[in-house]
């Protein structure tokens, strides 16, 4: 059928504010949109949106969300065109993406083989050593605790161990000394192992003052690969992220043109298709940068670079999976201003970050010029215990960093949510920490110097 | 959808006024619905032996003139009487619903041409296959679950399920 006269139809495989997102970019485009739920979801706003939403399954994710033939199935009996996967969840999985091209689905993200390239965590060391792109001093794969300490010899201590197969802290051991490392090793590979069904580890020298920064990129899959400014992302507990901004201030200005050409380089070299992104360590006294992994799907906090650059990124996918309209040039991507974006989490700051499912009583999110938030919640809703605790994204805007987070004080102070506790008294306290204001913070900061005092403060 | 929505009777509306049928009669969904383009035409009683207790809704919808029905593609320039649409519920309350494991396709046969695994009428054990929902060539046999009498396929065959639809009503023994 000649491009023109399709219609485009999408099917969501996800959920929360994303598959929301989508619903409406697909709508502002023209194209359908049909989201598959589970069944705690089925009266989502996102399927209340969508022009058609079926539930796949009951609500533990591995029989909606993770079930790759259920969603492909759906996809096929609904005749969509096109599958975004949003993240989390199977946005990830080559095998998705492998059983969309069998059934005849555009798959919004990019190619199977993309995607294992960059997925093995060993490849994609290799890949980066291809472009030259700078990495700290790491191993292949160690096979036992006797092989990790010969390793680490050679590396210097204090390294780190991570997984192969996967990120987000599962496998990550930080050792000191070899006593650390003999008592750690096993530990970390049985959770790498239960993570990932994959216990392989690596190591690598520990930066011990890092700050996280991540390139936002997007290809047309014929190596022609475009970036929209980077993100700081160092505010993390336990590796997840909790306030992100865009751009990452502390950067000189030749380290930031490096940084974007090194992830620019990257993922040109393999032919990289739609939007994803490179996470590097910055070590601020050496003012190097360190590659330290791809995520290949559009992250949680894209929207700060949406922000800066004035793109809707959703959109973008959309328009590039769908041929309807070509990557943006370089040069056509204006920087300005500075965003912020907090996570709003069911979760209790005062109880160990407890996750507190339930339902939503009041929902009053802040508004105003600068303000934005990205949720499908609204008074009433019910916070389900299977998922993620993420229920809103909370993004401000400012000519500059200080204007943002003046902003972002502003909107935490009148954002209000009954029913459930949230992380908000936390992020309000972080906001208004000296170190946060004056940009003094590294990928530990939170865990080490915010908690506990925010802890002390509450007793 | 596991129930008839506004949208799909207006469509089914739609469908019968653009149409040149005479009646229409749909069955399932726990609904049953009569129309007819002949405004003193009823439904007959629907089930005989128990009368279930009836709902008839009277719904304004746009009826076919007989220019109309004789030439269907003028149909839409054609403004149409009001005719009177009868919905009628024939569920009983206590016929307990056969449910979609997952999503999936149903078949109500093992293969296709072959006899469906039941029929309206036809007793059941808790463990009789009723019918199967098939996800990626992957079948999985969906059983009564209670001991009874089938009395309505609500599904299809090869029609797109969702979890938790329900596929037949199997009325329970005493």
């Amino acid at each position: 059928m000649p491009e023109q006269d399709r219609i485009d139809r999408v099917f969501i495989a996800n959920r929360g504010e994303l598959a929301l997102r989508v619903v409406r970019a697909a709508r502002a485009l023209g194209m359908e949109s049909v989201v598959g739920a589970s069944a705690a979801d089925r009266d989502s706003l996102a399927a209340r949106e969508a022009d058609r939403v079926v539930v796949l399954g009951a609500a533990q994710a591995r029989e909606s969300y993770l079930n790759a033939p259920r969603i492909v199935h759906a996809a096929v009996a609904t005749g969509c065109t096109a599958l975004h996967p949003g993240y989390g969840f199977l946005s990830e999985r080559p095998d998705l993406v492998e059983l969309c091209a069998e059934h005849g689905i555009t798959f919004v993200g990019p190619t199977a083989a993309a995607m294992r390239q960059v997925g093995d965590k060993l490849s994609a060391r290799a890949l980066a050593r291809g472009a030259n792109v700078p990495m700290t001093s790491g191993s292949e794969k160690v096979a036992n605790v006797e092989q990790a300490l010969e390793v680490a010899a050679g590396i210097g201590y204090p390294v780190i161990t991570k997984a192969s197969a996967g990120g987000g802290g599962r496998g990550m051991v930080v050792a000191h000394s070899a006593a650390d490392l003999i008592t750690s090793f096993d530990r970390a590979s049985t959770a790498a192992l239960e993570a990932f069904g994959d216990g392989t580890l690596y190591l690598e020298r520990f930066v011990e003052k890092a700050r996280h920064v991540e390139v936002q990129v997007m290809g047309d899959g014929e190596g022609n690969v475009t970036h929209f400014g980077e993100r700081d992302c160092s505010a993390q507990r336990r590796y997840q992220k909790m306030i992100e901004e865009a751009p990452a201030a502390i950067l000189p200005p030749d380290v930031r043109k490096r940084l974007h050409r090194a992830a620019v380089q990257l993922l040109a070299g393999i032919g990289y298709r739609n939007a994803g992104t490179v996470e590097f360590l910055y070590d601020e006294a050496r003012q190097d940068f360190y590659f330290m992994e791809v995520n290949a799907r559009l992250q949680v906090e894209h929207p700060v670079s949406e922000e800066i650059t004035g793109t809707d990124l959703v959109r973008q996918q959309l328009l590039l999976a769908t041929g309807r309209a070509s990557l943006p040039e370089q040069k056509d991507v204006k920087i300005a201003g500075h965003a912020i974006e907090v996570r709003i989490l069911a979760e209790d700051p005062d109880r160990d970050f407890m996750p507190t499912p339930g339902r939503i009583t009041r929902w009053e999110p802040p508004t105003g010029e600068g303000v934005r938030v990205d949720s499908a919640v609204v008074a009433g809703t019910v916070i389900p215990p299977y998922y993620d605790s993420m229920i809103a994204k909370l993004i401000v805007r400012g000519r500059t960093r200080d204007e943002a987070i003046h902003r972002l004080a502003a909107a935490l102070e009148c954002y209000v949510i009954e029913g459930i506790p949230t992380n908000i008294p936390l992020l309000r306290f972080i906001v208004a920490h000296p170190d946060y204001r004056a940009n003094r913070i590294d990928t530990r900061w939170l865990e080490h110097t915010v908690l506990p005092a925010f802890q002390a403060k509450q007793e | 959808m596991s129930k008839i929505s506004q949208q799909d009777l207006e469509s089914l509306l739609d469908l019968f006024d653009r149409s040149e049928w005479r009646e229409m009669r749909v069955q399932g969904h726990g609904v049953e619905l009569f129309v007819s383009k002949d405004p003193n035409a009823r439904l007959a009683d629907p089930v005989a032996a128990t009368p279930p207790r009836v709902a008839q809704v009277a719904v304004q919808a746009p009826a076919a003139t007989p220019a109309a029905r004789q030439d269907p593609p003028a149909r839409t320039e054609v403004p149409g009487t009001s005719g009177t649409l009868h919905v009628t519920a024939t569920t009983q309350a206590h016929w307990v619903p056969v449910r979609a494991p997952c999503l999936g396709t149903f078949y109500s046969a093992p293969k296709p041409g072959s006899a469906p695994f039941v029929a309206v009428g036809q007793r059941v054990t808790p463990d009789t296959e009723v019918c199967i929902v098939e996800v990626m060539k992957l079948f999985t046999t969906v059983r009564a679950g209670v001991a009874g009498t089938v009395r309505e396929v609500l599904v299809r065959d090869s029609e797109l399920v969702e979890f938790d639809q329900a596929l037949l009503l199997i009325e329970p023994d005493a």
